[in-house]
């Protein structure tokens, strides 16, 4: 295998490959990046045997081969390459690739080939095609509040359902919920629904922009879901189960509906924030017309912060952590957020004012009074 | 700046006589020397006399000469001791036992749910003598040093929490010598220097305290005199559950009659937690069946409760899985228990009920009525209110799973 190739195409590739490929698994191939070259040209490819991703990378084909190299090391060099273009060639006898760039040469151990899996292949006649910019922003709305953790798999997803012309998108992480129904500007041809890992909603957040491409292909199948963006192809085994029933747990009635200035509420909250560390919570605390802003961190110190706020009946105070309040005003669209509540012990609601098809419920801290 | 904590320094009065006293009715209010050889506890009528601890018997029975000399019976004491114990644990989140008959109990955070450190020391008096028959004085301050002076000070059979702004004129008002650590040797030491008292020591600089005492001594007068002491209550052994049981006699005991049982349990499981200030995300049911063999079923929640609808809610539905059998083989016992436990005074976070066991419209205020009631408890007594399927059944409840957890409330 030979081929000549830019380096700020690689790197840009190898960015998102290395985020998939895993050092963590027992198959040491797995942290590798495959680099197939053939006449068609050439592809990258990465898997963590959950996820995988096809990328097309822009080359000249010398030599057709496939080698696996390691993707963190290969990303490392390739961001420090001393010219515009990389060549790489593997060297049969010594077992390695030859990467060349400019007057910098490394020989790169490869890593056993017959180990990595063979990854889907788009089969092109079941997919579903969804607005790329829609289907990113749709996302965008929602993904920060599915799990960061993989003890529950399915909080740790996004569910994605389209049909007719709504793309839906819920994630929670059971402290906050997230939900996003975007009106397409045509209706779909068909219609899908996956539980998909929030990884891969945010690779696809990545992906998207930096092909350039207008629409992108969903095509599930029976245990994983294709994503076909331009020329790469992201791919992913569904989890297993089904997504909370969460509909019920939208409270329908709220004591107290406020509507706030987005920016001032967002910048007072990012204040006070400063001084809730090691998990103390943000106090949040009403009373006729003046809203005020409380932290306090034992042994660093306290901040608090009022704004008025139209509010009315009786006085009380409500605890939150304070990022999952920030990610929630941070995904509000509009100058004033309407912010729903009713006691301390149960889910307040954000929303925009007008409707947007968007809501974020969050869970209180219940503080000691 | 840190927000000041809340310390009690728990120690039993001449403990070993205590004890002799309390088991030989003989002996109550005559001067006991426990030990022959050595004096190794005197009772305040002995110590009236002169008779210390340590002391020689010869020269104890000079100064004393009516006083009865028992030999110690350590198996007595090891069991106060213990009884004494569980009563600081139910009282407090962080007791640290530093000898037989002493303890430091951090109640720091107690005081927001309604119980002040007197308050608690009041209660662990009366505790106390009530369920292990023996007195107890009690020193509360903003630290470890302060509350042993405190406690020194209440002696015998008294009670001194000192309120902050109190603290530092009774610290200086006390002489060099009722300092923990400060012995004769050191007394005589600071005398050469004029000092006698804390404010004489605080009358000094601390270049001047270690110019005279050397970098170790003199820094930590300097930091007695002014209070500073960091050092941290820490339990070695940690409560690990709590639990009450209840024996049912032979029966055959209706599910009405179980769950009732239940009901009680959960609400006493429950009180000596809040009381403890702490809450557990393992609720553990055992039944005793009618042939003596036991069960327990176990369910782990995703957040810490002390809540007594939630605790039976749980246990409910874990015998609810058991139904069949239990009416096969009959029930003489129910237990609840709830383990892996947490500080109850951390702010927490709560979460969206996901697994579909609760609707958002059943969120309640779980605290509400739990609180209510152990307010009524507290003021007048366990037995002031009782559930609506609690009037009429036996009370033949007991601890579990751990006799030595017994908590001072129950029955």
């Amino acid at each position: 295998m030979k081929l000549h190739t830019a380096a700020q195409d690689l790197l840009g590739h190898l960015q998102s490959l290395s985020r998939i490929a895993s050092g963590r698994l027992a198959n040491p191939t797995l942290s590798g990046v495959q680099i197939a070259a053939t006449g068609d040209g050439i592809e990258l490819r990465a898997t963590d045997l959950q996820v995988g991703l096809r990328i097309k990378l822009e080359g000249d084909v010398e030599r057709p081969g496939t080698v696996v190299l390691p993707a963190r090391l290969l990303l490392d060099i390739t961001r420090q390459a001393p010219g515009p273009r990389v060549t790489l060639e593997l060297r049969t006898e010594e077992q390695d690739v030859e990467v060349t760039a400019g007057s910098a040469v490394f020989h790169l151990r490869t890593l056993r080939g017959e180990d990595f899996p063979p990854l889907p292949e788009p089969s092109g006649a079941a997919g579903v095609d969804v607005s790329a910019a829609a289907f990113v922003a749709t996302t965008a709305k929602v993904v920060r509040s599915a799990a960061k953790d993989d003890t529950r798999p399915l909080l740790a997803c996004v569910l994605v359902r389209a049909e007719g012309e709504v793309l839906t998108m819920v994630a929670t992480d059971s402290y906050r919920l997230s939900e996003k129904k975007t009106t397409l500007e045509s209706p779909l041809e068909g219609s899908f629904e996956a539980n998909v890992p929030a990884r891969v909603m945010q690779e696809l957040e990545r992906l998207v922009p930096a092909s350039g491409a207008e629409s992108l292909t969903v095509a599930r199948g029976e245990n994983q879901v294709l994503f076909t963006v331009g020329e790469h192809v992201l791919s992913s085994r569904l989890v297993d189960g089904t997504f909370p029933q969460y509909r019920s747990l939208i409270p329908e009635t709220f004591d107290h509906e406020l509507r706030v200035s987005t920016s001032e509420l967002r910048e007072v909250v990012s204040r006070v924030s400063l001084l809730a560390q090691k998990a103390a919570a943000l106090s949040l605390a009403f009373s006729e017309g003046e809203l005020v802003v409380s932290a306090q961190t034992q042994d660093v110190g306290e901040a608090r912060e009022a704004l008025p706020v139209p509010f009315h009946g009786e006085a009380f105070a409500i605890g939150f952590n304070p990022e999952y309040l920030r990610d929630g005003l941070d995904t509000i669209d509009g100058d004033e957020v309407l912010l729903r509540l009713t006691s301390p012990i149960r889910p307040g609601l954000l929303q925009t004012t007008d409707d947007q098809g968007f809501l974020y419920l969050i869970m209180p801290i219940r503080l000691n009074s | 700046m840190s927000s000041p904590r809340a310390i009690l320094h728990a120690d039993l009065d001449a403990f070993y006589a205590s004890v002799e006293q309390r088991d030989d009715p003989a002996l109550a209010g005559r001067p006991v020397i426990v030990g022959g050889g050595v004096v190794l506890a005197a009772s305040y009528e002995a110590r009236a006399a002169g008779v210390r601890g340590g002391m020689g018997g010869a020269r104890a029975y000079r100064l004393c000469p009516d006083a009865i000399v028992v030999p110690p019976r350590w198996s007595a004491y090891v069991e106060a001791s213990r009884a004494v114990r569980a009563v600081f644990e139910a009282a407090a989140p962080e007791v640290e036992p530093v000898s037989i008959d002493e303890a430091f109990l951090d109640v720091t955070g107690l005081d927001r749910l309604g119980r002040s450190p007197s308050a608690i020391g009041r209660a662990l008096r009366l505790d106390v003598r009530r369920e292990v028959g023996l007195p107890l004085s009690v020193g509360g301050a903003s630290t470890r040093m302060l509350a042993k002076i405190a406690c020194g000070a209440g002696k015998p059979d008294g009670l001194l929490a000192l309120a902050p702004d109190d603290e530092l004129p009774f610290l200086r008002a006390r002489p060099v010598g009722a300092v923990p650590g400060i012995g004769p040797a050191t007394v005589e030491r600071l005398d050469a220097h004029g000092i006698r008292t804390v404010a004489d020591i605080a009358a000094w600089s601390e270049e001047v305290l270690v110019a005279w005492f050397g970098g170790h001594g003199g820094r930590r007068l300097h930091a007695v005199a002014h209070n500073l002491d960091r050092t941290p209550v820490r339990s070695g052994r940690r409560r690990r559950s709590f639990g009450a049981q209840a024996a049912m006699g032979r029966g055959p005991h209706g599910s009405a009659a179980i769950d009732a049982r239940l009901v009680g349990l959960a609400d006493r499981v429950t009180r000596r937690m809040r009381t403890a200030g702490r809450a557990g995300r393992t609720i553990t049911v055992r039944v005793r069946l009618g042939d003596y063999t036991a069960i327990t079923r176990a369910r782990t929640l995703p957040l810490r409760t002390a809540e007594s609808a939630v605790v039976l809610a749980v246990a409910r539905a874990l015998l609810a899985e058991e139904r069949a059998l239990l009416r096969r083989r009959g029930v003489t016992l129910v237990g609840i228990a709830v383990s892996a436990l947490e500080a109850d005074d951390a702010p927490l976070q709560l979460a969206l009920p996901l697994d579909g066991e609760e609707a958002a419209g059943t969120v309640r205020d779980p605290r509400a009525v739990d609180t209510a009631v152990d307010a009524v408890l507290e003021r007048f007594g366990s037995g002031s209110v009782t559930r609506g399927v609690l009037v009429g059944s036996p009370g033949s409840e007991g601890s579990w799973p751990d006799p030595d957890e017994r908590g001072p409330d129950r029955g």
